[in-house]
């Protein structure tokens, strides 16, 4: 019940905050629209080689058009939901919110999810508009089943946040550490451009960190759902997510880091009780 | 625990540990790859506070006021003993026991800066479990009773420095709790500003039936707004009484000579009721400054005797000064265990 008003009362004030400013709202829609057109104009100066590795319907090229897109746009949501709990904390303790938070009868971490779920769902939203618009000026056609796409990016919020609420708790401790999580969150977007059909490279003890790593399978999945199951639409078969490895991965890898994440995310909640700095910058 | 107390403080000891690196030592102005160091910032500090009352929590800046509200506030835990709210232990029962109190740290800061006073309240209100007509009604109520009600719909960071400190307020008492924790509510603030401030707290604890805590470093605010005051210094607390009880305490009179040339202050010590006597250079004279007994006859005695004194070392009298007990004063009493003047 209280997580639901919390909720609310973040939705209420991201929504009133990006209507007062609507002027940087609109610019960010506008720069993202901007770099995803000029990434797709790229590939198509180059269409007949797109074309080809289209029809050949094997897999997903990493180099193609449609899979650097998506990754881009997977990424940056990844970015921003990490970026929720490691600039975003940081911020909010400079500017004394924090404290408010800290002293809320909820305890941080449900305030923390209210806030990354509202977060997340506003950048789909954006995401969303800009991936259509794109689509729209280029005449291609997005198919997206709505329903698997949003319980697949429900499990990629989930996947995310484990790591957040880690990365969170180590800038309660220390604040400064929030810098250092800017390399994370990029190691994380070129993570999501990369990773494609198979985790491949070579060496087995190298897969398995990608695996365990946020964000991968979490790709994997969804532009199998994006782009596979466009692909293989004219011949009425649909690529169902369930037979890919990494849909289990995923699962498995969303339950795993939300329980050590948020475990250890009240671990330094605690120490930082201790230590003095809850709150404080 | 006592069960009187909304608020207890029972023998709170906070130690902060920080770790430096490549640091001047300040004595020997060494330099050290890796330096810990350790703070005290409470010892044993132990005091109540009741239901409709207002206590004031007194000391220079570090003396450990900050860091005793973010104990009973659950920011900061403890190195030892307890701090109780309306009976439960704030360690083991924080969340339960932040639904009771409002904290207002460093009010300024508090209040989201892009939204209005009333969508401020409406957020903080909802991460409370507030809401609805309930949320409306005691919003406006709380604007109308601080004044802010002409402002409610101008965004945070268009108000006024003492505009944000009151919004602030109203935020920690937008759930209605019982306890209100205030760190210094006036610094900062220009005199009306403040004046209007002190005003509302009393209002607000005479009416709404809080049980407040203020911290202050400025002794009128204290003994205007508390019922009890506790000096606190360096971590300890050093006196926790009733107002009147500590102002009459530290009542005894100082006052200061002017004389054309130093005096050795010896003699003075001599007469009695005159507690302490010293010389300094101020602007080009010099001021015996001699801290007498309460007790009026007594006082009246020693006076004439100084004057005597001064007469027969011929030296000229340029004036005499009474000069008003201040907190410094009281401080340096208190912490370099000089007797306080004893008049009863
Ligand atoms: N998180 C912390 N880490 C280390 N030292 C601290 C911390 N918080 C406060 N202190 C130290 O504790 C002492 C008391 O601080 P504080 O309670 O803020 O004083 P006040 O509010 O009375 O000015 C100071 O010496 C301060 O430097
Ligand atoms: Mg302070």
């Amino acid at each position: 019940m209280g997580f639901f008003l919390v909720l609310k009362a973040e939705l209420v004030r991201t929504f009133i905050i990006m209507r007062r400013y609507w002027f940087a709202t609109l610019t960010s829609l506008v720069i993202g629209y901007g770099m995803l057109m000029g990434l797709i104009l790229g590939f198509m100066a180059r269409r007949d080689q797109v074309t080809e590795m289209i029809d050949n319907r094997f897999g997903v090229d990493p180099s193609s058009a449609t899979n650097a897109a998506l990754g881009l746009i997977i990424g940056s949501f990844a970015f921003g939901i990490i970026g929720i709990f490691s600039q975003g904390l940081q911020n909010m303790a400079r500017s004394g919110q924090l404290e408010q938070l800290c002293l809320s009868p909820h305890g941080l971490v449900t305030n923390f999810l209210a806030r990354s779920l509202v977060g997340s769902t506003a950048s789909i939203l954006t995401s969303s508009i800009i991936l259509f618009l794109v689509a729209h000026s280029v005449e291609g056609r997005i198919y997206a089943d709505p329903l698997p796409v949003a319980a697949l990016l429900f499990l990629t919020y989930v996947d995310l946040i484990g790591f957040g609420f880690m990365l969170g708790g180590l800038v309660l401790l220390f604040k400064q550490t929030g810098q250092i999580a800017v390399i994370v969150r990029i190691a994380l977007l070129g993570l999501a451009v990369w990773a494609s059909d198979r985790v491949d490279t070579g060496y087995a003890v190298l897969d398995a960190l990608v695996h365990i790593l946020p964000v991968t399978d979490a790709a994997i999945c969804l532009k199998h759902v994006l782009i596979r199951n466009q692909i293989l639409l004219d011949t009425g078969q649909f690529v169902s997510v369930f037979e890919i490895s990494s849909f289990y991965y995923l699962v498995l890898n969303s339950l795993v880091w939300t329980a050590i994440g948020i475990s250890v995310f009240k671990w330094m909640e605690n120490w930082s009780r201790d230590k003095g700095t809850l709150g404080s910058y | 625990m006592n069960p009187g107390y909304m608020v207890e403080v029972a023998n709170v000891n906070k130690v902060f540990h920080t770790h430096h690196f490549l640091q001047r030592h300040e004595e020997s102005g060494k330099r050290a790859w890796y330096r810990k160091k350790t703070v005290r910032a409470a010892r044993n500090i132990s005091f109540g506070i009741r239901k409709g009352e207002i206590f004031g929590l007194l000391g220079p800046n570090g003396a450990g006021k900050t860091t005793t509200v973010k104990m009973i506030s659950g920011l900061v835990r403890p190195t030892a003993g307890a701090v109780y709210v309306d009976g439960m232990n704030v360690d083991t029962k924080r969340l339960a026991t932040l639904r009771r109190i409002g904290v207002v740290l460093e009010g300024t800061r508090t209040s989201i800066w892009p939204l209005t006073p009333l969508e401020n309240l409406a957020y903080f209100g909802n991460l409370r479990d507030v809401k609805g007509p309930v949320l409306r009604k005691r919003g406006m109520e709380l604007l109308d009773l601080i004044g802010l009600k002409d402002k409610m719909n101008v965004q945070v960071r268009h108000l006024s420095r003492g505009q944000k400190q009151k919004l602030a307020i109203c935020i920690a008492l937008i759930s209605d709790p019982p306890v209100l924790l205030l760190d210094e509510p006036t610094t900062g603030l220009d005199v009306q500003s403040s004046r209007s401030i002190k005003d509302k707290i009393l209002e607000i604890t005479r009416e709404l039936g809080k049980c407040v805590l203020v911290t202050t470093h400025d002794m009128n605010v204290a003994q205007e707004l508390c019922d009890n005051i506790g000096i606190i210094a360096d971590g300890r607390l050093v006196a926790c009484k009733p107002t009147h009880a500590l102002i009459d305490y530290f009542s005894d009179v100082t006052c200061a000579f002017y004389l054309d040339r130093a005096a050795d202050p010896t003699p003075f010590l001599g007469i009695p009721g005159v507690l302490s006597a010293e010389c300094n250079s101020e602007d080009g004279e010099y001021a015996l400054v001699l801290r007498l007994i309460r007790q009026e006859d007594q006082r009246s005695a020693a006076l004439y005797a100084i004057v005597e004194l001064l007469k027969n070392s011929g030296r000229l009298l340029h004036g005499v000064e009474r000069r008003k007990q201040t907190l410094e004063n009281v401080f340096i009493q208190l912490t370099s265990g000089l007797p306080p003047a004893t008049g009863d």
